[in-house]
Order: C-alpha cells, then sequence, then structure tokens
C-alpha cells in the first residue's frame, strides 16, 4: 500500500470518526432529513410490495382452489375466483370500519396512519408509517391500534415517521396485570427470529398470583408516554427468577399483520 | 464510471428495497440484505481512493437508515458502518490483484462473509450498548442467515452487474486477461 493510500485511509477514518462525534439529535435530525429525501421511494416501495403481495395472495388461493376442485370446469374456478375477490374486499372494508369505529369512541384524539414498511435490521424493531411533522406527529408518541400498543414514534420526518415497536427490547413500557396490584416492565426480546414475537413483563413479585390468559395493559405512570389502560398482551407463562417473577406475554397486537394504526396525539 | 454510477444507485435502491424482503423463514427467519454484497463488487473492482469514497457512501447511507434512536441515545451512531466499510474495502482491496476485476467466486464468498461480519459486529455493539450478552440459535440464524442469503445472491448479482459498461480498474488493457 503506497503512502497515497494511507493518508487516504486515514482521511477516510478521520471523516467516519467526525460523524461519531455528532450528537443523537444532530444524528437524528440527519436521519430525518435522509427520511425526507427517501418518501417518495418508500411510497413507491410500499405501494408495489402491496400490489405484489395481493397478487401472490390472490395466486395462492386459485391455486388451493384449483388443487380442491381438479375436476370443476374453467367457469366455475373463474366464479369462485371472483367470490373470492369480492370476499378480500368486504375483509378491507371490514377492517377499515373497525378501525373508524375506534378512532370514534377512543378517549384519544387519533391520527390514522399506515406502516410503510418493516426494518430490515436483525437487531432492532421498527416500522416506518406515512405520517410526519406535517400532521402534528412528535417524537415519543404512542403509536396504537383497536387490538392495543404498537410501540412510540422515535424519529419524525415531513411525511414518515419511524416507529419503535413494542416488540423492540429498548421499548419498555410500564405495565400492570387485570385483577391484581403486579406492576412492572414490558419489553420485547432481543432477537424476535420470527413474525410472532413475544413480550416479556419483567420486575413483579416473586410470589406473585399471575395465571395464563390474565390481560396485560399499561400502567399509565405519571410522566410517562403511554396513557393507562392501552392492552399489550395476554400471559402466557409466569417464571420465578432469583430476584423476581417474569410473564411471558402474547401481544395483543398481531405484529405480522401491522397495516393501519393510529398516531395518539392528544386527549380529546 | 458508469458502472459505478450505477452501482451507487443500486445501493441506494437496495437500502429502500431490503425493507420490503420479506424475513426468510428458512433461514430462522433472518432479513436478506443485498447492500454488503454491492460494496463487495464495488471494491473489487474500483480504484483504492474509489473504494473509500464508496465506503463512506454506503456506510453513510446504511446508518442513516438503520440508526435506532431511544429517546435522547442513539444504539450505533453514524459513523459506525462508514468505518466498517473502509476497514472492509481496504481488506478486498487486497484481494484485487489475485483476480483483477474480480472473480465470481471470491465475490460470492467475501458477499457472505462480509454480510455475517457486519451483523456480527452490530451485535457485538449492541450488547456493548445494553450491558449483557445473548447468544442462541436464534441469534446465530440473525447472523449467518443474511450471510448464507448473500452467498446464494452473489453469483447473479456478479454476472448482472458485468452487463453494464466499465472496465475494472485493476485489469490491465489486454486482451486474453479477461476473467
Amino acid at each position: 500500500m503506497s503512502r497515497l493510500h494511507l493518508i487516504l485511509l486515514a482521511a477516510a477514518v478521520a471523516i467516519a470518526v467526525a460523524f461519531l462525534g455528532l450528537s443523537s439529535a444532530t444524528m437524528t435530525w440527519w436521519q430525518s432529513r435522509f427520511l425526507d429525501v427517501s418518501t417518495p421511494a418508500l411510497q413507491a416501495g410500499s405501494a408495489i410490495s402491496g400490489k405484489i403481495s395481493k397478487l401472490n395472495q390472490g395466486l395462492k388461493t386459485l391455486d388451493e382452489l384449483e388443487a380442491e376442485n381438479a375436476t370443476l370446469a374453467a367457469q366455475n374456478n373463474e366464479l369462485k375466483a371472483t367470490r373470492q375477490l369480492s370476499g378480500n374486499l368486504e375483509d378491507e372494508n371490514r377492517r377499515l370500519r373497525a378501525a373508524l369505529d375506534y378512532r370514534d369512541r377512543s378517549p384519544f384524539q387519533l391520527l390514522p396512519a399506515q406502516i410503510l414498511s418493516r426494518d430490515a435490521s436483525s437487531w432492532w424493531s421498527t416500522a416506518k408509517i406515512n405520517r410526519g411533522f406535517g400532521e402534528k406527529v412528535d417524537a415519543q408518541q404512542p403509536v396504537l391500534t383497536a387490538e392495543g400498543l404498537v410501540g412510540r414514534t422515535t424519529t419524525v420526518a415531513k411525511d414518515l415517521s419511524i416507529v419503535l415497536l413494542l416488540t423492540d427490547e429498548n421499548c419498555r413500557v410500564a405495565a400492570r396485570v387485570e385483577g391484581t396490584n403486579e406492576q412492572g416492565i414490558v419489553s420485547g426480546r432481543r432477537v424476535a427470529g420470527n413474525s410472532s414475537p413475544e413480550l416479556v413483563l419483567n420486575f413483579l413479585n416473586r410470589d406473585a398470583n399471575i395465571q395464563p390468559g390474565m390481560k396485560v395493559f399499561t400502567a399509565g405512570v405519571s410522566g410517562a408516554v403511554f396513557p393507562a389502560g392501552i392492552p399489550l398482551g395476554t400471559v402466557k407463562e409466569f417464571r420465578t427468577r432469583e430476584l423476581d417473577g417474569q410473564a411471558i406475554l402474547e401481544p395483543a397486537v398481531d405484529f405480522s399483520r401491522l397495516e393501519d394504526v393510529f398516531v395518539v396525539l392528544g386527549t380529546k | 464510471m458508469i458502472r459505478a454510477l450505477i452501482l451507487a444507485v443500486l445501493i441506494y435502491l437496495a437500502l429502500i428495497a431490503q425493507e420490503f424482503l420479506p424475513a426468510v423463514p428458512l433461514l430462522g427467519g433472518s432479513h436478506v440484505l443485498v447492500v454488503p454484497l454491492l460494496f463487495v463488487y464495488a471494491a473489487l473492482w474500483l480504484p483504492f481512493p474509489g473504494i473509500l469514497g464508496f465506503a463512506l457512501y454506503t456506510g453513510l447511507l446504511s446508518d442513516l437508515t438503520f440508526l435506532h434512536a431511544t429517546g435522547d441515545q442513539v444504539e450505533i451512531g453514524l459513523g459506525w458502518s462508514m468505518l466498517f466499510y473502509v476497514f472492509l474495502g481496504t481488506a478486498l482491496r487486497l484481494l484485487q490483484p489475485l483476480a483483477p476485476g474480480g472473480r465470481w467466486e471470491i465475490h460470492c464468498l467475501a458477499s457472505g462473509l462480509a454480510t455475517s461480519l457486519l451483523l456480527l459486529v452490530q451485535y457485538l455493539m449492541v450488547c456493548l450498548r445494553r450491558e449483557s450478552f445473548l447468544l442462541d440459535g436464534t441469534i446465530l440464524w440473525q447472523v449467518f442467515g443474511p450471510g448464507l442469503a448473500a452467498l446464494m445472491l452473489a453469483p447473479p448479482a456478479y454476472f448482472f452487474l458485468r452487463l453494464f459498461p466499465g472496465r475494472p480498474w485493476s485489469q490491465p488493457d489486454r486482451p486474453g486477461l479477461t476473467s
């Protein structure tokens, strides 16, 4: 390696180290600007991905129908495919109506949003939604569905925000167990590894009477990000550890089918 | 030059596209990462200043995409991926004389190793930040699964990228020596 190359290498390392010296706020600001620039590409990607996904679902259903009805005529197949298509539309209609109902009866001021994409990294559970500070979304705002808590916003760009999902180990929520005085901290696991991850509720009393099937809600501690009473999950298992008790929860929200969410802008 | 520009655009597009690729159940639910294999191709093909430029560009975009802010803290700061790609590019530069312009086998192996190494470094930093170290089958899959995916994707990517015009920097302008 020549001397010039060594100088260039040192310069490249110096540039990288200079970036490392930036404050967290500055780094988040840079990320927000990058998201602003990337929003059109992400929205286009989301639209294409959605179309491919629907196409795949349609093809799979047709394949299944074909296997079941191998002897039926082509016209019969066509009719079944048409019925399937209208069924999908009905499902979508039902889902959107349920979301609308929830917004009307919720005590919170909710902003509907759609999941654009999920984080491709292995170590963090985040998603991007199509709302940003242009619609008064701010960092650290709760995100939920009619079923329960989804997470909270972190970096916010103009028309896009990153949501730290409840399934991330860093998303810690004060929680209480229904029908008891037990309180603890819910968080995700470090690595989920599959599409239906579990949550853990730590710092419970070792002798707590917690049974599978009990519901867990946000505790709404003073000054916390999350209001009280939002469903988090259901207890699957309770185990005692050396110093505390730990419950394994099945999330209230199906994170593998997350599409429409609400950002909590405030109370009504 | 044209191929370098195409690579730069492809790296940005790959970062966006990665977000829409579903996790692969066969690989323990791990994600497919395309950016490291594109960088490896660039590093086997460009002159050293170009490699460093690409390393800073790829690292900056990767960091901006994956920056994980939790409250007032950032888990892996802006600049770590830049450092990783700078050192990876420097190491790959040493392979250039072995195969001018790169060979698909070298690209394939280096892509798999680079992808898993990137994830391993990220994971160690996450553990350091969270002050606890866990190791189980799921985590191993998350480290080595994407590396396996890169091994499989690298050959088609290599031959696809060779379709674009451009001569590798280290390849002599003489007939009979092209790989």
